[in-house]
């Protein structure tokens, strides 16, 4: 299988002198290409710190982290800004939506930084995805006249637009209720179906027994791996599934 | 817990904090200064008029005097306290050799007189009545500032040597703009100078009391007195005294309310981004129940704190800069006897400042009871849509790049904040533009037009000599026979009486002749063109209340001829009292005659001048560009000073405000930043969008500056010019400056500030600002 993300012993710290401590601590990792992986590990252990770490968006101490291939580390601002926007895709805790722009605009952004088409495709393709998100109504509005889970789905419309290979979702459902958060989930199946890679950080069990392989985190390093296979919808396995992950999260003694 | 909170806010933002401070301060000093030199100005004029006893009423006469009949009228006039005739020898300049060199070049009319005995004194500098002994001579304090001669230096008159015993000040004629200069001499001395110069005589009065003086001023001329030159009255030279120091300090003041304003703008930009960063708390503040103006408190303490530093720092620089602009007026007019006044005075200007800005805080904090603590806690933004931008949206945007795109929409959508940005570009580009409009306007050759002065190479003056149309006709015929000079015309000016509605009369002087050869500018109507049309001065139009239309009636020769009122015009000459008419007149009673000419090439012009000089003795020739230079050059030269100064000072404004509002936006975008750069955008995109946001607000700006320099500023500007005697006039406007070299000044400089000031977004960490 072909690796999307390989990141092998990386450090990253903060803090200076006493303070310092290594938020990551050695972490190797592999994601590949059309896998469904989710993070787990009580807060503070790092999950999010390494999502930035092998998205590039922030500089790591050492270790190295390639992506598709290249070495990320050597790239320059620019080269990672091209990246970011073209391969991949970003949903976060937090709708970090533009609060100037309405939530049409806030969806086709990244696509509008290239015009490399028209802009009445761009936002066909933009009206696709939000019908398919069931959010197409608000399309005119302001992004303080939505809710927080159909603001949360403004963010997912936003990092498909530009049909990337990877989508980092940094608890994408932390915020919402369970309704919510299932109808996030579908969407999220969908597009992994669509043979997008995912890379999901989770609080949630039942959220992470949709996904095919979980690492769990603690302390700045990687401290366990459960594989858990592709799920099926039809099986209606999804209580086993939950039930065997949280027996194994609880024989990781955390 | 206030102190905390205000001493922790001012720390994080210690930037504006110290700009809007230095602003304040700027501000304080500027009307505070303003205010100390109103009050010396005035009451140094008051003193010195005060101890020279300055006459309320002067008429300056040449020709036969009849000084018993003058007496008598002063007798029986209830009105008149005190009478006198001075004699003053007017020289020619030529004759006054200093030792460095003459003053053949002066445009003023240079004389001697000796001390008077009843009133209208001149003082030495400390205020003194001057008593001057044989051999000494006391010269006008405009020759020691110009640094013609000093005490102890010897002065030539006529081949006679005099010692320079010192300077006086005189209360008449002190102003560069009364065109008369006395010297002083002793009474011996002054015999012999006296058979050498052409005599005039100053008819003076003081009056029992300044209110009578319309009622006087109308006695005497319908008393038919000796009046063959100007009229003048103890406002006018009052004025004259004040107007060059005023000036200076009408400029200060306007400075300093740009000042205020740009203060404001500062405060108010900051206050909004402070507001807009809080909206949460105050939200929240509100909902558990705090009052607004419980909250307001915080942020009033806070600018009170700023201002008050403020004034305080400005009141006390007041103090280094007063001696330097009190100089002048020290040096002309003496101490004031109330300057203890003025640092009253001078505190009041400044608690003004503060409270206007206590008021404005205030008053910008009016949106507080806005917020709806629902909102702010809900979504920590306001909810204010501003119409404009729904149309305005990235999915309709077809033209622009996405990157310029953003910038203007950002503009749009927070129009509050870029409004402040705004105004003070507007301020700037006014700033710039004015001043040199004004420049162009009184540096360009049309410009003496406005003031009474037809566009013309030479004058020749022939006043205070007798036969004057021989004279001026022997004149006219040279120049008619010289090929070089392209066109001339002899106008001559003689008093008529006016009749006035009540019956009463007035005498009025008349300059007739052709006056479309060397047109001037008329603020109202046209030139006089047939036999029964007259145009007036300005001051004998409201002196007559006679406007264009109205119909006037003159006495000629005994019978009375009905003329109309053709056009209104801004006088500075003789006393800016005059009116042109075209009639015959068959009578010989000229007061003066002035020919004017052109010549063929400009080069001539000072041959020209030295030529008919020489040849026509007694006449005074000159060249009117070496007139006005003499006249307004060194006005001309400070307003062009002047708005260098505003260039640099405009441009500062610029630059630094600029920087200030995008290093604070970039604080304050941050998240959105982080957002884009999370994205994919690049550090360019958004310098890019930086770039767009300033560039566009500037554009505006400049569009709005250039407007209103040209409206409000024209009218401005005229007013500055009224007081020299013009009252209507058009901008000369310097296209190439004032649209293109200007623009692109301020275009540059806010270019390469905001980038500059938008190096920081490049810092921005996406993975410390996204998490909010
Ligand atoms: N910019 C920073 N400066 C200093 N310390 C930081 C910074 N960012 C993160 N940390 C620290 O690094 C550690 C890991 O943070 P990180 O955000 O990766 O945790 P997380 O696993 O995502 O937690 P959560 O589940 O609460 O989101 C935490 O202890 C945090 O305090
Ligand atoms: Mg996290």
């Amino acid at each position: 299988m072909k690796k999307m993300i390989v990141g092998e012993n990386i450090l990253k710290s903060f803090g200076e002198g006493d303070d310092k401590r290594n938020v990551l601590d050695g972490v190797s990792v592999e994601i590949n290409e059309g896998e469904f992986v989710s993070v787990m590990g009580p807060s503070g252990s790092g999950k999010s710190t390494l999502m930035f770490a092998l998205s590039g968006m922030d500089g790591i101490d050492s270790g190295k982290v390639t992506f598709d291939g290249r070495d990320l580390s050597t790239l320059k601002d620019n080269e990672l800004a091209d990246i970011r926007r073209a391969e991949m895709g970003f949903v976060f805790q937090q709708p970090t939506l533009l609060k100037n722009l309405n939530i049409l605009d806030n969806i086709i952004l990244p696509s509008m930084r290239d015009h490399r088409e028209d802009v009445s495709k761009i936002t066909e393709k933009a009206r696709l995805l939000m019908e398919k998100a069931g959010i197409l109504e608000l399309e005119k509005r302001g992004i303080t006249q939505a809710s927080g889970g159909q603001l949360q789905r403004v963010g997912i419309c936003r990092a498909l637009m530009n049909q990337p290979k990877i989508i980092f979702c940094d608890e994408p459902t932390g915020a919402l209720n369970s309704k919510s958060a299932n109808e996030i989930m579908g969407l999220l199946a969908d597009i992994h179906r669509a043979g997008t890679t995912i890379l999901l950080v989770t609080h949630d069990v039942k959220v992470a027994a949709k996904t095919e392989r979980v690492l769990c985190m603690f302390d700045g390093q990687i401290a366990g791996e459960y594989l858990a296979g592709a799920y099926d919808e039809t099986r209606n396995d999804l209580k086993s599934r939950e039930e065997s992950l949280t027996t194994w999260l609880a024989g990781m003694k955390l | 817990m206030y102190y905390r909170i205000i001493r922790n806010d001012i720390l994080r933002n210690k930037a504006i904090t110290l700009t809007t401070m230095v602003f304040v301060a700027a501000a304080a000093m500027l009307v505070s200064l303003a205010a100390i030199l109103i009050i010396n100005l005035s009451g140094a004029i008051d003193t010195l008029m005060t101890r020279a006893k300055t006459p309320h009423f002067m008429q300056m006469h040449s020709g036969k005097m009849d000084t018993g009949q003058l007496a008598a009228f002063a007798a029986q006039n209830g009105d008149v306290a005190e009478f006198q005739v001075l004699e003053f020898i007017n020289v020619d300049g030529a004759r006054i050799v200093f030792e460095k060199s003459s003053l053949a070049d002066s445009v003023q009319d240079n004389g001697f007189s000796v001390q008077s005995e009843k009133f209208d004194y001149l003082l030495d500098l400390d205020g003194n009545m001057i008593r001057v002994s044989d051999g000494e001579i006391y010269v006008p304090i405009c020759y020691m500032q110009d640094g013609s001669t000093k005490v102890g230096d010897t002065v030539e008159v006529f081949g006679r040597e005099f010692i320079v015993g010192g300077f006086l000040r005189d209360s008449l004629m002190n102003s560069l703009l009364a065109s008369s200069k006395r010297f002083l001499v002793s009474r011996n001395d002054f015999m012999g100078i006296g058979e050498l110069g052409n005599v005039e005589y100053l008819i003076e009065f003081r009056l029992k009391d300044i209110s009578a003086l319309g009622a006087f001023e109308t006695a005497y001329t319908s008393a038919g007195l000796d009046a063959n030159g100007p009229t003048l009255t103890y406002p006018l030279f009052k004025t004259m005294n004040a107007i060059s120091d005023g000036l200076m300090i009408a400029v200060i003041l306007l400075v300093s309310v740009l000042v205020v304003m740009i203060a404001f703008m500062c405060i108010r930009f900051t206050l909004l981004a402070k507001i807009e960063e809080d909206y949460r708390e105050i939200g929240v503040m509100k909902a558990i129940g705090l009052r607004v103006s419980d909250i307001k408190k915080i942020y009033l303490a806070k600018y009170a704190a700023i201002a008050a530093v403020g004034s305080l720092l400005g009141y006390t620089l007041s103090f280094v800069f007063r001696d330097m602009l009190l100089e002048n007026i020290r040096l002309y007019m003496g101490e004031s006897e109330n300057a203890s006044f003025a640092l009253l005075f001078g505190i009041i200007g400044v608690l003004l400042v503060f409270l206007a800005i206590m008021a404005y805080v205030n008053g910008v904090l009016k949106r507080f009871q806005k917020i709806s603590p629902a909102e702010a806690v809900r979504f920590g933004i306001s909810q204010e849509k501003s119409a404009g931008t729904r149309l305005f949206r990235l999915s309709r945007n077809r033209l622009l790049g996405t990157n310029v795109f953003l910038g203007i929409r950002d503009v749009l959508a927070r129009k509050g904040l870029y409004a402040t940005m705004l105004a003070v570009l507007v301020i700037s580009a006014f700033i710039i533009i004015v001043p040199q409009n004004l420049y162009n306007t009184i540096s360009s050759k049309g410009f003496i037009a406005y003031m009474g002065i037809g566009q013309s190479d030479l004058r020749v003056d022939i006043q205070q000599t007798d036969n004057v149309s021989e004279k001026a006709a022997e004149i006219a015929a040279a120049m008619e026979a010289d090929s070089t000079i392209s066109k001339y015309v002899v106008l001559v000016t003689k008093t008529f009486r006016v009749k006035m509605e009540d019956g009463s009369e007035e005498q009025i002087k008349v300059e007739l002749g052709d006056h479309s050869i060397f047109p001037i500018k008329y603020a109202e109507g046209g030139a006089p063109a047939t036999g029964d049309e007259i145009a007036l001065s300005v001051l004998n139009a409201r002196e007559l209340d006679k406007k264009v239309g109205d119909g006037i009636t003159l006495t000629i020769d005994g019978q009375e001829k009905n003329l109309t009122v053709c056009g209104i015009y801004s006088d500075v000459t003789n006393g800016g009292k005059t009116a042109k008419a075209v009639f015959a007149d068959p009578s010989a009673d000229i007061m003066w005659s002035v020919i004017s000419a052109e010549l063929s090439a400009k080069s001539l012009i000072r041959e020209k001048t030295a030529e008919y000089a020489e040849r026509f003795g007694f006449a005074k020739v000159s060249d009117i560009d070496e007139y006005v230079v003499q006249t307004f050059g060194s006005t001309i030269n400070s307003v062009r000073k002047a708005s260098q100064a505003a260039v640099g000072v405009a441009l500062s404004i610029t630059i630094l405000v600029t920087l200030l509002f995008m290093r604070m936006l970039v604080v304050k975008d941050r998240y959105s930043i982080a957002v884009m750069k999370a994205f994919g955008f690049t550090n360019s995109d958004i310098t890019a969008q930086f770039v767009s946001r300033s560039v566009f607000v500037l554009l505006i700006g400049i569009v709005l500056g250039t407007l209103l320099a040209n409206t409000l500023g024209e009218a401005l500007a005229g007013v500055v010019i009224a007081s020299f005697g013009a009252s209507s006039f058009e901008f000369v406007v310097d296209p190439l400056a004032a649209y293109l070299v200007c623009p692109l000044l301020m275009v540059v400089s806010t270019l390469v500030v905001t980038i500059f000031g938008t190096l920081d977004a490049g810092r921005i960490k996406i993975s410390e600002n996204i998490k909010e």
